[in-house]
């Protein structure tokens, strides 16, 4: 189906359409950060505010969720599935997230698949909204082709006229269906019109500009970077960083493609019932990998580091054919140590790039 | 590649949900070990590989992961060979016969037992590796022509730390198998072999190393110590295959704990060849 070109009342509008049957969750400003959060109608989003601060993913992998409940008999147990399935809303999701849903979507499908993350997915609408500017000097989306989305959500919003040149109001949104869901509320609500000639300009400067505003971050083509990270692994950088790394695992919690998770039992007062409960983890703690008798298989914060860094730059997409990083730049951002995985990067490439040169 | 979009709906068991099995009967091996017999409740064969892993769950307590000990070809019960670490483990040293337990799996890779057919089969256990090494050591008695030369080299702490001594000595006796043992401290008593497990290899015949599969199963220190034996021997790279041991959770190739370099040992392992263990640094360190 092709674009629609809606005004900011009828986006508005479309938004609160999509939300009449489910619960709306999308950026909520909270001082000068947004957060992910339920809102009743689409005007309290804040559609034009900066990248919220944590990926959506919380809304179809909690930090903290019941997979199963038990109750104990004398001698034997018996237990039941939990299914979360709230329909929701999910607004102003930016490339870089949906890229980052993508790969959750390939871990959780993969068999055996987790029908509870997938329940949770499938009973979630998506509008995407693209950027048209990086939102932060850490990031490096632009290098890596994050920064734009083809699939991966129900809708996608563009807003063709620039921020600064079009008064409030009067802005063009451009809306694109990427389901069938998203194409049949575009159909259904018939807001807005057909994109014209004029639109179709408009799209192409969009994407002229948009290619012109993302400034290279990353010292090496984006397709050398698992090898690049690969060549790093004897690096002394590791070493060097880690140094100041207070193993706090902030990053793990920023990151839209971290879903490293733990499993524990909860117990009720009496003993009798219980909850088998799914929680996030992160490989930068120091617990991670450590196995019952007490050996831990990256007891360095070192050792901790290297893997989150292989594992975003490399390891991942080895995998699964995604990208393990989105360029998002969240997890620099948070890091109470200023440590930061595109200086990494970029810090190998230039290494490797000085052998390279010693060499010849 | 997955995506949602590809995916069908369809009805499985959840894979968070364990099975229940029940306790036949359990016996101790030691002062720290114990052998578990279960039966699947629902009277069906678990249908495992040598070398694969159940996730075992106490209610209310947690799972923790434990290799299966005997052979698929010993009918529908399923044994457990338990070392007292932490609390899952010291639950079900309390356990009694009756009582029933939460079981996910078979659970990893397993040995791939027809590669091995035909040729010889060396066995290297060194602790607790003897348990898993158990259920490719069963399998290979009871498919016994299937195989030619069958060797066992076993090594012990101590005397005391020997585990499943009655199989031991029933082997011992069989010509279907020959087995060495050696314990690293010796007591008064012990009138074996002593010394680390490699010692062993002094032992050994010649054995053709192309038509010989390695299985290593022990600590991480053991491996490369064995490993080095085994290519001295010229065995071939993809013909050792090693067991390891990671901080398993889910069991199913998501929750990221027991992820080395870029596998995952929960389902591209336990069982790795030596020739894809030299592509991950963090195997054995």
């Amino acid at each position: 189906m092709s674009a629609r070109i809606l005004n900011r009342g009828e986006l508005l509008r479309l938004i609160d359409e999509a939300a009449c049957d489910r619960r709306l969750i999308g950026p909520m400003r909270r001082g000068e950060h947004a957060f992910y959060e339920a809102a009743n109608r689409a005007a309290e989003l804040d559609l034009e505010g900066p990248p919220c601060v944590y990926s959506p993913k919380n809304h179809f992998f909690p930090p903290e969720e019941t997979l199963l409940t038990f109750e104990r008999k004398s001698r034997s147990f018996v237990t039941r599935t939990v299914r979360h399935e709230t329909s929701t809303a999910l607004v102003a999701v930016r490339p870089c997230e949906v890229h980052g849903i993508r790969l959750l979507d390939h871990v959780f499908g993969a068999a055996p698949s987790d029908e509870g993350y997938l329940a949770r997915r499938r009973a979630t609408f998506i509008i995407a909204l693209d950027c048209f500017r990086p939102c932060r000097d850490e990031a490096f989306c632009g290098d890596l082709g994050t920064n734009t989305a083809h699939l991966g959500f129900d809708l996608m919003i563009r807003r063709l006229s620039d921020a600064e040149d079009e008064p409030r109001g009067a802005e063009r949104f451009e809306l694109t269906s990427a389901t069938e869901d998203g194409a049949s509320l575009l159909s259904r609500t018939r807001l807005g019109r057909a994109a014209d000639r004029d639109d179709l300009d408009a799209a192409r400067a969009y994407d002229h500009r948009k290619a012109a505003a993302f400034p290279r971050r990353l010292a090496c083509e984006a397709d050398d970077l698992p090898d690049v990270a690969q060549r790093g692994y004897a690096s002394d950088i590791w070493e060097r960083t880690a140094a100041r790394c207070y193993s706090c695992g902030s990053c793990n919690l920023a990151c839209p493609t971290c879903y490293c998770f733990n499993l524990r039992d909860e117990v009720s007062l009496d003993g009798k019932s219980g909850a088998r409960v799914r929680e996030w983890d992160g490989c930068q703690l120091r617990e991670f990998a450590l196995v019952a008798g007490g050996h831990n298989f990256r007891a360095a914060p070192a050792e901790r580091l290297r893997h989150r860094v292989m594992r975003k730059a490399s390891w991942i997409a080895q995998r699964t054919g995604l990208p393990g990083c989105v360029g998002c730049g969240r997890c620099d951002r948070v890091c109470t140590a200023k440590i930061s995985l595109v200086e990494i990067l970029n810090t190998l490439a230039r290494e490797q790039d000085h052998d390279h040169a010693g060499h010849t | 590649m997955t995506t949602l979009d590809t995916l069908e709906l369809r009805e499985t068991r959840d894979p968070y949900e364990p099975a229940v099995a029940r306790l036949i009967e359990t016996e101790p091996l030691t002062e720290l070990e114990r052998l578990f017999v279960f039966e699947p409740s629902d009277g069906q064969a678990l249908g495992h590989r040598p070398g694969q892993f159940v996730q075992v769950w106490i209610p209310g307590v947690g799972e923790a992961p434990i290799s299966i000990c005997s052979s698929p070809t010993r009918g529908r019960t399923f044994e457990l060979c338990v070392r007292r670490v932490g609390e899952v483990t010291s639950h079900l040293h309390r356990l009694t016969a009756g009582e029933e337990i939460g079981v996910r799996g078979p659970l990893g890779n397993g040995f791939d037992m027809t590669v091995m057919q035909g040729g010889n089969v060396l066995v290297i256990a060194g602790g607790l590796g003897l348990a898993p090494a158990r259920s490719v050591i069963e399998y290979v008695l009871d498919e016994r022509a299937r195989f030619d030369e069958f060797h066992v080299l076993y090594g012990a702490r101590s005397p005391a730390e020997l585990l499943f001594r009655h199989d031991l000595i029933r082997w011992r006796h069989r010509a279907a198998i020959h087995l060495l043992v050696t314990v690293d401290r010796p007591d008064e008593q012990w009138r074996g072999r002593s010394g680390v497990v490699t010692k062993l290899f002094a032992d050994l015949p010649r054995l053709n190393p192309e038509r010989t599969c390695a299985v290593v199963i022990g600590p991480p220190v053991m491996f490369k110590f064995v490993v080095v034996e085994l290519l001295a021997r010229g065995i071939p790279q993809d013909r050792i295959f090693c067991s390891l041991e990671r901080r398993m959770r889910c069991g199913i190739g998501k929750c990221g704990h027991c992820q080395i370099n870029a596998d995952y040992v929960c389902v591209d392992g336990p069982v790795f060849t030596y020739e894809r263990m030299r592509e991950l640094p963090e195997a054995v360190t």
